[in-house]
């Protein structure tokens, strides 16, 4: 901080040195600052693990008692999401209050009656009180209803009827999806809580830096001091943002080491950020950083009191998360070049991008974090504008 | 010198200031006394640039305050009359900061930080933050914050508010100190003590004007009264009620 002193010239350097003091010496800032970035990759990492648990528990126990007349049918159920134990004797009663989910017994005289075509008897013993007795119905019903098909099939050829005659149609699913894509899909909302990273961690300063300023009494003695009112802005705003950022740059930082022990390849997630993609993302998130902390001040300027200006940012920052949402959600297409001219919208697609180990074209990531800065210095200059209202100073 | 001419200014349709003028010379020091609401901060904070009049003009050592306000700035030092310090900076860092944004670097910031801490007797809060500091150290580091540049003008709003004896003294010392190397002082206080034993001249305001603007003995002698407190209920309120009784008519 002591070169940042040195290299910047003398009145604003020493204001940016003294905000970037205070900052840097709230300890509330900065433990909300840290938190929230370390916590909300850790939470992407636990919502990874209880997916691949729930997929693991997605898997349905059968028991087949009598399973020996059948073992076609045994073959086809085996397989997929289905466990299947052949049993000898058994009550089902006392199977499904242990390890099964469904017990399908096979009636005594079953080979008798399929070879009679007299429809023979399967027992499907569900749970019907047990959360997973549904699914894993629908499971087994699901793994035979092609064999009874098939089936049905043999027996009308060997009748003379065409097998066509029972399907009008067939549908065949093809998942095209590829791999990473699935990742973007799972990814999502990453970028977004990124981005919310910023807002988070640097809440807490701009609140201090502007209506706490105001309302202990110092912000006077500072309007008093022969440097531009836009000066003093700049300055709390690249004190803001250094929180802000560091806030992005311990979460992009937390991802990089927590996404490697995420299971993701067992979602069928294929995660490729390169250490080039996760300094890119850190070094896109500074616009944006500086934009959300010249916002929060001119906002908290704005605002009657300190609390006010807290109530104000709230809100503020759970906001560009909806909005980055729904936009997510609705049918625009925000991979077009005008939309990455725009903050936020332009700063979320190219995280998007990175956290899956795609491409970002340089040139409309150098245009949109150009047209975010330009943006900043319109805010700068408006925050310099609303320094020297007279209804700021009889607010404190 | 500070000039104010003809200030006018009003907030929300209320005439705060009407027609003001005076003049703070070198060397002097100048009691500003008003009652509450007599426009005697909003004038101090025009004098700062902190705020624009509505007509009229300041000049601080021939600049034009509303044209050039930052160099205005350069020449001025200020203690307002509700102020905070910065709890998280050392009384080193506060000073040093204010005393960089006056453009003091180099030798010249070592110099000034030494002379004020010598000065105002700041040796055991210089390293301590300010954070806790009672009413009367505080009080010094806004003097010191205010003198560390060496300005050749000083606006104080009621200075010695809940300072104890000692810092009062002291900074009695200092304004006298300060005068007699030639800074222009100008105060505004409800301390009539304490204008008597400062005040080379006194201003009275009541409702944006001056009523009264002499030395303290004269101004006495002029309204018939044998103390500074009579003196300024005499011409603080006694007249602000003639004028509205006068406007009324």
């Amino acid at each position: 901080m002591k070169l940042l002193r040195r290299w910047m010239p003398a009145p604003i350097g020493a204001l940016l040195y003294k905000e970037l003091l205070e900052a840097w010496r709230d300890r509330r800032a900065l433990f909300t600052a840290i938190t929230f970035a370390l916590l909300f990759p850790a939470m992407i990492t636990a919502v990874t693990v209880f997916m691949v648990k729930v997929k693991a528990e997605n898997d349905s126990r059968v028991a087949v008692l009598g399973g020996g007349q059948v073992p076609l049918l045994i073959q086809q159920l085996s397989g997929g999401r289905l466990l299947v134990d052949q049993l000898d004797e058994g009550d089902p009663a006392q199977l499904l209050a242990g390890d099964y989910d469904l017990v399908l017994q096979v009636g005594e005289d079953f080979a008798r009656d399929y070879s009679a075509f007299a429809m023979p008897r399967l027992y499907l013993y569900v749970d019907g009180a047990s959360k997973d007795a549904g699914r894993a119905r629908s499971q087994l019903l699901e793994r035979l209803a092609p064999l009874q098909q098939q089936i049905v099939q043999q027996r009308a050829i060997a009748r003379g009827v065409a097998p066509q005659l029972f399907s009008p149609w067939r549908i065949e699913v093809r998942d095209v999806s590829t791999p990473s894509e699935r990742g973007q899909l799972i990814l999502a909302s990453v970028p977004a809580l990124l981005i919310m990273t910023l807002f988070v961690a640097s809440l807490a300063t701009a609140v201090d830096a502007s209506a706490g300023e105001r309302e202990r009494l110092s912000l006077e003695s500072l309007l008093m001091q022969p440097l531009p009112a836009w000066q003093v802005v700049l300055a709390k705003t690249l004190a803001v943002a250094s929180m802000g950022w560091l806030g992005g740059l311990l979460a992009v930082g937390a991802l990089a080491l927590l996404i490697p022990v995420m299971p993701l390849a067992e979602l069928g997630i294929q995660q490729s950020s390169s250490l080039a993609d996760l300094v890119t993302m850190g070094l896109l998130l500074l616009p944006l950083a500086l934009m959300v902390a010249v916002v929060q001040l001119l906002l908290a300027l704005g605002s009657r009191s300190f609390k006010d200006a807290q109530m104000r940012l709230s809100i503020l920052q759970v906001a560009p998360l909806f909005v980055l949402m729904a936009l997510d959600m609705s049918q625009v297409q925000l991979d077009k070049p005008a939309w990455q001219l725009v903050p936020l919208v332009g700063q979320q697609q190219w995280l998007k991008a990175l956290l899956v180990g795609e491409a970002v074209s340089l040139p409309m990531l150098l245009a949109g974090s150009l047209v975010t800065l330009l943006m900043v210095g319109g805010f700068v200059a408006i925050g310099g504008r609303a320094l020297r209202r007279e209804a700021l100073l009889a607010a404190a | 010198m500070i000039e104010v001419q003809s200030l006018r200014k009003q907030f929300g349709g209320r005439l705060v200031l009407r027609d003001l003028s005076f003049t703070l010379p070198d060397g002097r020091i100048t009691a500003l006394l008003g009652a509450n609401g007599a426009g005697k901060t909003t004038c101090l904070r025009i004098v700062t640039g902190l705020l624009r009049a509505d007509a009229g003009c300041v000049r601080v050592g021939g600049i034009d305050v509303a044209r050039d306000p930052l160099a205005a700035r350069r020449l001025l030092g200020v203690v307002g009359d509700r102020e905070g310090l910065y709890e998280r900076l050392s009384v080193r860092e506060y000073l040093a900061l204010f005393a960089q944004m006056q453009g003091l670097r180099g030798a010249q910031l070592s110099q000034s930080l030494e002379a004020v801490r010598a000065e105002l007797e700041l040796e055991d809060l210089w390293e301590r933050r300010t954070l806790g500091f009672s009413q009367g150290e505080r009080m010094k580091v806004s003097l010191a914050r205010a003198l560390v540049h060496r300005p050749r003008h000083l606006i104080l709003d009621e200075p010695t508010r809940g300072l104890d004896v000692l810092a009062a003294r002291l900074l009695r010392r200092t304004l006298l100190r300060l005068r007699d190397s030639g800074t222009s002082i100008v105060f505004s206080s409800h301390v009539m003590s304490e204008v008597l034993e400062l005040a080379d001249r006194v201003l009275v305001m009541a409702a944006g004007r001056l009523v009264g603007d002499d030395e303290p003995r004269a101004l006495m002698a002029g309204c018939g009264c044998d103390n500074l407190e009579d003196t300024f209920v005499a011409l603080a309120y006694g007249r602000a009620v003639d004028a509205a009784r006068g406007e009324a008519l």
